[in-house]
């Protein structure tokens, strides 16, 4: 159904990032919020994207906000490096989705909601840093990722699936003993992202576990938070409800907590 | 959504959280419509094994769908895989209105789902409600179980400590069961349940394109469970009295079982055993006696009527069935098929041994069966996928290749309603030797076409 060399070949065609997006993130993690909005103004489609973005009701802007300098300034250092990871992400979105019902407008609104709630859960942990800020952007990477090895095996999966629980993520790894975060993780390495943000993103699948406590921490809340979002109706009905498997037991001990965070009652 | 189907149970199993706004979602009435027409499907349940949230909404959405289904085919519905909050949390929203069943594992509902096809389990059973205690009793006895019941708590928890049981059923609860004729198969034997009235709505009720292509696969012995009879009237003795001379004709036996004659005019039973029904007074009486099973036909499959030709129109369709099960084998194995031979013959399989075969028949606008030889190590890798690990475990084997030639049954059904044919599928059966499957060919001619996968032969023979 997948092979190791079609991951392998798909990892291959991934673009690095731009001169452009390489620079922006450079200035970003020096702190100059300035140069880095310079930089990003001329990568047009960069600019569209984050003017799209950030004006969706979930970012909370009272005013249409045009100007990346703007926009930047609005969202900080930390901020503007995880709006442009989302861009990147993005950029290896389908033109049209095949195995997941979802378009350009809902995988952004879907990233948008991700953002969103894990500001509120770092806010809440009090934790402030631009790594792990970043890092939920990557999350929707499993989800491009799937849809990349799967979208021309959909009936051959959903006959699969009548017939075993069975996930996207184990058909993999019991194809090719890879599933959909390792490859996330690698993407996220051809990127030169941090460390941090690998090790994070692997535990967050809710199946890997990190030697590092805090990473293991973290990633608890990513993985209630990426469920909490993907039982929305519009995501249920994109059919993202089921492409892994939600560990419950993995988050039990967090779970009270999210609830206050989240206002679920 | 779609449900996954095992032993005639269809589950499905949302994950995250479910509100009045999401469970609309998750599951609609074509959801559960499409799985009952998939395939022999009595039982509906929604597991809340990955449900971390729930509310009275989100619950309620459910509900209603689940009960609408359940009056309108017959069939059990309900929620599976929860623990005793959960439990607790819907028997607090519902009280009394309970319009569906709970069962806390999907194993403990297996127990109560006709289609249940192992063997008897020693079940410990407890609820509060001491009808539940009877009604679950009644249910687990009928289905050839060996329930103990606890009386209280306190003998629930001695019990369960002291005693050796398969299965502990707490927190379960039996809202109105299934009254369609339910299939389950036991080894190579069919197993119908009937329950209370029998009359003319019997045509109805048995599904009877299922019972003539399950003669058609090979199925020769046929046992009606009428422990649940009250009484049946003449329309339903003469179909019972015309399926048997159908059957013989295959040289199949129908036998009846539990069948009381209280309410029942006693010259019915002369009659149907002139039509050549036998009754047995317990299950057991069969099941658990290996000489008798091979007498009437469970073991030998010789079909002595069943030799018709291959169609112009199943001739044509040869590349999707061979498609679909390349494709699927391919699929879970990851490996490339090769085709080596194509040619119309009797079934020849060289080097038997280390072999294993299952079959699946379909019918509807074209009818036939799909044989399958595998040899043992493609058999074991092809259902890896599945397991999701390596094993030797030969019943284990058996059951997933099962799974897998529903799912090439599928992928031909699929394949060839994009042609315009409606097909349905039967259930699949294992045979663990060639020789069995021989006996059920019988010499007729087919298709057969030999493939390679990675170098093992793997064989397709399609027939009538």
């Amino acid at each position: 159904m997948v092979t190791k060399k079609e991951i392998g070949e798909y990892i291959y065609k991934i673009p690095p990032a731009s001169d452009a997006l390489q620079q922006t993130l450079q200035f970003l993690n020096e702190g100059e919020l300035t140069k880095a909005a310079q930089v990003a103004k001329e990568e047009l489609a960069l600019k569209a994207y984050l003017v799209n973005l950030v004006n969706k009701p979930i970012y909370g802007l009272k005013h249409q906000v045009d100007d990346i300098s703007q926009i930047f300034g609005i969202l900080g250092v930390s901020g503007a490096q995880q709006v442009v990871y989302h861009y990147m992400v993005s950029l290896l979105s389908p033109k049209e989705w095949k195995c997941f019902n979802l378009n350009e407008t809902s995988f952004n609104s879907l990233q948008a909601e991700l953002s969103a709630g894990w500001m509120d859960i770092l806010q809440h942990l009090k934790i402030k840093n631009k790594e792990v800020e970043s890092t939920i952007a990557l999350l929707p990477a499993s989800i491009i990722v799937a849809e990349a090895l799967f979208r021309d095996k959909k009936q051959d999966v959903e006959l699969l699936r009548e017939n075993a629980e069975i996930d996207l993520n184990t058909i993999l790894q019991r194809l090719c003993g890879m599933d959909l975060f390792d490859i996330s993780a690698q993407i996220a390495q051809k990127w030169n992202m941090s460390t941090t943000i690998g090790a994070l993103l692997l535990a967050s699948s809710g199946s890997k576990k990190s030697s590092n406590e805090k990473v293991n921490l973290l990633s608890k809340w990513m993985h209630l938070l990426l469920f909490f979002t993907l039982s929305k109706p519009l995501y249920i009905q994109a059919g993202l409800n089921d492409f892994i498997e939600f560990n419950i037991e993995y988050v039990e001990d967090i779970y009270e907590d999210f609830q206050q965070v989240m206002d679920i009652s | 959504m779609r449900a996954v189907v095992k032993n005639g149970i269809g589950v499905f199993s949302p994950q995250g959280f479910l509100d009045g706004n999401s469970s609309g979602a998750f599951l609609s009435i074509e959801d559960i419509e499409a799985t009952l027409k998939l395939k022999n499907v009595n039982m509906i349940l929604v597991s809340l094994k990955k449900v971390i949230f729930f509310n009275r909404n989100g619950l309620d959405t459910f509900v209603k769908m689940l009960t609408k289904v359940r009056t309108e085919k017959q069939i059990t519905v309900g929620f599976c895989d929860y623990d005793y909050k959960k439990y607790e949390a819907i028997q607090k929203f519902y009280k009394d209105e309970f319009t569906f069943s709970l069962f806390a594992t999907r194993e403990i509902a297996t127990l109560f789902a006709t289609n249940y096809n192992k063997t008897p389990k020693n079940v410990l059973l407890y609820s509060e409600d001491k009808s539940q205690r009877s009604a679950m009793a009644i249910e687990l006895h009928d289905n050839g179980h060996n329930p103990v019941v606890a009386q209280s708590e306190k003998d629930f928890n001695e019990k369960k400590a002291n005693g050796k049981f398969d299965v502990i059923i707490n927190n379960t609860y039996l809202g109105q069961m299934g009254q369609n004729v339910a299939t389950r198969v036991t080894g190579n034997a069919i197993i119908y349940t009937l329950n209370s009235f029998l009359d003319a709505e019997i045509g109805h009720t048995f599904n009877i394109a299922y019972h003539n292509n399950s003669l058609n696969v090979g199925f020769r012995l046929f046992i009606f469970d009428a422990y649940k009879v009250i009484s049946m009237n003449v329309h339903a003795l003469n179909f019972f009295s015309k399926l048997s001379s159908a059957a013989a004709e295959y040289n199949a036996t129908i036998c009846f079982v539990g069948m009381n004659f209280n309410k029942t005019p006693i010259s019915f039973k002369e009659t149907m055993e002139d039509a050549g029904i036998l009754f047995y007074d317990q299950m057991d009486d069969i099941l658990g006696n290996k000489e008798l099973l091979q007498e009437l036909g469970a073991g030998t499959s010789v079909n002595t009527k069943n030799k018709r030709g291959l169609t112009k129109a199943i001739v044509s369709e040869l590349p999707n069935f061979i498609e679909a099960t390349v494709a699927t084998l391919e699929m879970m194995t990851n490996a490339k098929a090769k085709k080596t031979a194509a040619e119309i013959h009797s079934l020849n399989i060289e080097h038997q041994e280390q072999k294993i075969a299952s079959s699946i028949g379909y019918y509807g606008d074209l009818d036939g069966m799909i044989i399958l030889v595998f040899p043992k190590n493609i058999a074991k890798k092809a259902c890896e996928l599945l397991i999701g690990e390596k094993t030797d475990d030969e019943e284990l084997i058996l059951d997933t290749l099962a799974e897998l030639v529903n799912i090439v049954g599928g992928k031909i059904k699929t394949l060839l309603l994009d042609e315009g044919h409606h097909v349905n599928i039967t259930l699949p059966r294992t045979y663990e030797g060639i020789d069995e499957l021989l006996e059920v060919v019988n010499d007729k001619k087919g298709v057969q076409v030999d493939l390679t996968f990675e170098n093992d032969e793997f064989l397709f023979f399609l027939t009538r």
